[in-house]
């Protein structure tokens, strides 16, 4: 690859990302939303399909393929923005690949890429439809997905091109780097800038995860390793036939030209044999003759003749004279010219009997009384056929292009298929490996720059050696690699698909059902139920939280009714300890008073007390307690008897606070603390000592006037801190004079709009009320703290507390 | 309800604004708990605060108490009219540092 196809293809990879980040930003920040879905489908359909268009045009011709990144465009489309955009980007990248034919796209692959990028666009579409519920996969799945569907892309092109698999399989090859990888890439960083700008983590932690995404990346990794497992196998089980078929192919060759050349040497020697005997002439002749002088003459190495017993009876060798031919295993071979079955016989060239070390071929011919046997060495055989040997292996090829050689001892060749006659094994790069290995052994080499395997054999004094081009020899190897490699890739994603939406199915959707009615249970509706009854599992789970939340909801109405009969139980003890009978001094008719409490919940923390320390004084309190409920009310009654016992021992307001707040101090872990009002009235006089810890100030009103606050500078709450010294304060009613107390439920009670009851509204009403006796007063101006407050709730305890001095002088002293 | 809390030299000012009634109290209950352990003095500003109920009171004399345990300061900062009349009403201002 030179940097300019680099270059070509890192473009066409990153378009469709910078086209998603764009979209996407587009979508997030602008009011692009607002369109119509199905017109927002179309522009980025339009936009990806012109991008899978730049992808074809980027293309790069190789063997009438267009190799190219195109079908990035319609996968990221499809799974990120949506299925409609998916499929018409792959229309419109599909049909304008069937049409770029016309101005030179690659023709050979036209029908499969065009079929293929429609393809991809509905596969993008229906995962993210059916698998990914319409949200983004995780970028190793994007991989994935880029990845089969370049895998499904380069299938369709083998698939059309069948009638020329050949062909088809290294085009198929070419492409498979480039195409699967940009493309997975390509679709894998669309997803990660997506992820990214989204600001979701790129991997989320555990308890976020999903049960599809663990199982999603569980299945992948075992996807991934059953299919590198297989590949290996495959892979080892293709190249250990690949080299087992070679080296048969090639032993069948060397097998046949080893034969011809046997021939050919046999027909020369056994030629050269019968010139011999025509020149020796008989057994008898030969004991006349020189031998030795006729090697000289006729260019052989040994003359033996031998007698009808089997005896040399003369040899070129004088040593040789008298040797049994039976004794050796080589020569006894002769013998059977004796027995009339054969008239001439010749042997290969091997070592002889009589000396191991030294290798003959020896043919030998019938003549009268014996025969005579010719002895050659190897440079006189091969002298003798060296013409007929550039026949043997010129028209003679291994396979489709390999082809067979033989050489001489000197390492030249003889004969060999294309015009390397004469040349040195040398000059055709494969000398080495021949010299190196063993006959018989499948090597690999270089012959003429290409890489082959080579197999060689030795015969007659030549090296036979057979030589298959790799190229020719590995292509069955790598074509059922790479298809059985497709197949698997395939097969397993639609099994990791298949697989997925069954868990999908059969228990993510369930558990996300069974997870929307619990929902609704938590939120508080116990009388949800679950009812998820796809298989056994989820019906038994629904029964069994139903029943649950039934168990539940029973004791929680148990409970509640429990809790709200102890209330009432509460209020009842409460409402007993405030005196409630009214007018409670009959016998006093120089005074009136009466006093309510309303409590916001079942028990209140408001109180009031009212009772006489001897005839002549009256001890009046009104307090509140902070908080509400029943722990407000346990503080209350604890206030309420403490400071009654102190009134009654005979102690001022003031003291009775200073000495109260510090015993309530102790031990008020839960730091409430009480506001209060305590008065002491002198009904001889309708003087009024009182102390006041942080509560509202008293409405006070002459007889047929108007109601004003006496504002005087309150103390602390009791129970605040402790040591505090409380105020000594006074005040004087005149008879008729009204004295009126209440807590801040009366001026902080709130209507719909958050406006307060306020102490303007509380002054009108009680003005409104002034000619009202008590009773009456404190009835009406609670009825209307109520009618202000309307329909919102009350928050706080209303508490009111009214007196009205009278006196003594005008009616005489009572008892 | 809406509390904020920042930093400012030595003091660490907590800022209450809304209202501070029986369901909002145990909030600021809480916040103030933990910021009282990081502090010596403490500032709470209360220019935003609507309104106070007995609960919010009690919130106020808690912390104004713990911060007399540990022997720090409790300033009540930018307190509105009707607040401080209930601050006056209820004796807190006797014990309250409130500028």
């Amino acid at each position: 690859m030179t940097p300019t196809v680099v270059l070509q293809f890192a473009v066409a990879t990153a378009l469709p990302v910078i086209a998603t980040v764009v979209l996407y930003l587009i979508e997030k920040r602008t009011s692009f939303t607002k369109i119509n879905y199905w017109v927002r489908q179309l522009i980025i359909g339009v936009v990806f399909g012109l991008i899978a268009v730049a992808g074809t045009e980027f293309g790069i011709d190789v063997n009438g393929a267009t190799m190219n990144v195109r079908d990035a465009a319609p996968i990221s489309a499809g799974l990120l923005f949506g299925g409609p955009a998916g499929v018409i980007a792959g229309v419109i990248g599909g049909v304008e690949r069937w049409f770029s034919v016309l101005w030179g796209r690659g023709e050979f692959t036209r029908l499969g890429c065009s079929i293929a990028t429609m393809a991809v666009g509905v596969f993008a579409a229906l995962l993210r439809k059916y698998m990914f519920d319409d949200k983004k996969p995780s970028w190793l799945l994007a991989l994935a997905i880029g990845t089969v569907s370049e895998v499904l892309h380069l299938t369709l092109i083998f698939i059309t091109n069948i009638d020329q698999a050949e062909l088809a399989i290294n085009v198929v090859r070419a492409c498979t780097f480039p195409m699967v990888l940009c493309n997975g890439l390509s679709v894998m960083l669309a997803v990660l800038c997506v992820t990214l700008l989204s600001g979701e983590p790129i991997r989320k932690k555990r308890d976020q995860r999903e049960i599809s995404q663990t199982v999603q990346t569980g299945m992948f990794a075992a996807v991934l390793i059953a299919f590198v497992a297989t590949m290996a196998f495959t892979y080892a089980l293709q190249v250990s036939l690949c080299r087992n078929q070679t080296r048969a192919l090639l032993e069948v060759n060397i097998e046949d030209v080893k034969n011809d050349v046997k021939e050919t040497s046999d027909r020369g020697m056994l030629a050269k044999a019968r010139s011999v005997a025509e020149r020796v002439g008989s057994v008898e002749n030969a004991k006349s003759l020189s031998l030795f002088a006729l090697t000289q003459d006729l260019e052989v190495s040994e003359i033996n003749v031998v007698d009808e017993h089997g005896i040399i009876v003369a040899s070129s060798y004088g040593e040789f004279v008298g040797f049994d031919m039976a004794s050796g295993a080589q020569s006894a071979e002769f013998l059977v010219l004796l027995d009339g079955s054969t008239t001439e016989y010749v042997q290969s060239y091997q070592p002889m009997a009589y000396n191991e070390n030294l290798w003959r071929k020896y043919a030998a011919v019938e003549v009268e009384g014996g025969f005579v046997q010719v002895g050659f060495n190897a440079s006189e055989l091969q002298t003798q056929i060296a013409a007929d040997m550039p026949n043997i292996t010129q028209n003679r090829h291994v396979g489709e292009t390999g082809s067979m050689l033989i050489c001489n001892a000197n390492g030249y060749v003889l004969s060999a298929r294309e015009g390397q006659n004469g040349v040195s094994l040398a000059d055709t790069g494969i000398d080495m490996v021949v010299n190196t290995s063993d006959p018989g052994t499948l090597f690999t080499g270089t012959f003429m720059d290409a890489p082959v395997y080579g197999l060689y054999q030795e015969a007659e004094g030549y090296r036979i050696i057979a030589i298959l081009p790799q190229k020719e020899a590995n292509f069955a190897r790598n074509a059922a690699v790479l298809v059985s490699a497709y197949m698997e890739i395939l097969v397993f994603a639609a099994l990791f698909a298949v697989i997925y939406f069954l868990i999908k199915k059969l228990v993510v959707d369930n558990i996300h059902r069974v997870n929307s009615s619990l929902a609704k249970i938590t939120a508080g509706d116990l009388n949800a139920s679950v009812d998820v009854r796809d298989n056994q599992e989820f019906s038994s789970l629904s029964d069994d939280i139903n029943q649950t939340v039934g168990a539940l909801r029973r004791a929680i109405d148990e409970a509640a009714a429990r809790l709200d009969a102890e209330l009432v139980y509460a209020r009842t003890i409460q409402r007993s300890a405030l005196p409630m009978v009214f007018p409670p001094f009959p016998s006093h008719t120089d005074f009136s008073i009466y006093a309510s409490m309303d409590a916001a919940k079942e028990v209140g923390g408001d109180f009031y007390d009212f009772y006489l320390l001897d005839d002549d004084h009256l001890a009046f309190l009104i307090a509140d307690v902070s908080g509400k409920g029943i722990p407000a009310s346990l503080f209350m009654m604890k206030a309420k008897t403490l400071l009654k016992s102190l009134t009654e021992s005979g102690l001022q307001p003031n003291e009775v606070f200073t000495r109260g707040n510090n015993q309530l101090c102790e031990g008020n872990e839960a730091e409430m603390f009480v506001t209060a009002w305590l008065g002491v009235l002198d009904l001889r006089t309708g003087h009024v000592q009182f102390a006041n810890a942080g509560h509202n100030p008293p409405a006070v009103a002459h007889e047929g006037e108007d109601y004003e606050l006496r504002m005087a500078r309150p103390n602390l709450v009791l129970a605040g801190m402790e040591g505090i010294r409380y105020t000594a304060r006074e005040l004087d009613l005149q008879p008729g004079d009204t004295l009126f107390v209440y807590t801040d439920g009366v001026t902080e009670a709130t209507n719909a709009n958050d406006e307060l009851f306020g102490e303007d509204r509380l002054l009108a009403s009680l003005n409104a009320y002034k000619n009202e006796d008590v009773e009456s007063i404190c009835k009406k101006v609670h009825k209307d703290v109520d009618a202000f407050v309307g329909e919102a709730p009350q928050f706080d305890d209303i508490t009111v507390l009214a007196i009205r001095y009278v006196g003594r002088n005008d009616h005489g002293t009572e008892g | 309800m809406d509390i904020s809390s920042t930093r400012v030299d030595d003091n660490l000012v907590v800022s209450v604004s809304g209202r501070l009634n029986t369901s909002t109290a145990p909030e600021l209950d809480n916040e103030l708990e933990s910021l009282i352990a990081e502090t010596e003095h403490l500032v709470i500003d209360f220019a935003d605060l609507a309104y106070i109920s007995s609960a919010g009171l009690r919130v106020v004399l808690s912390t104004q108490k713990a911060m007399n345990r540990k022997g720090g300061t409790l300033v009540i900062r930018n307190v509105k009219p009707e607040i401080m009349e209930v601050f006056e009403m209820t004796g807190f201002v006797d014990f309250l540092t409130i500028e």
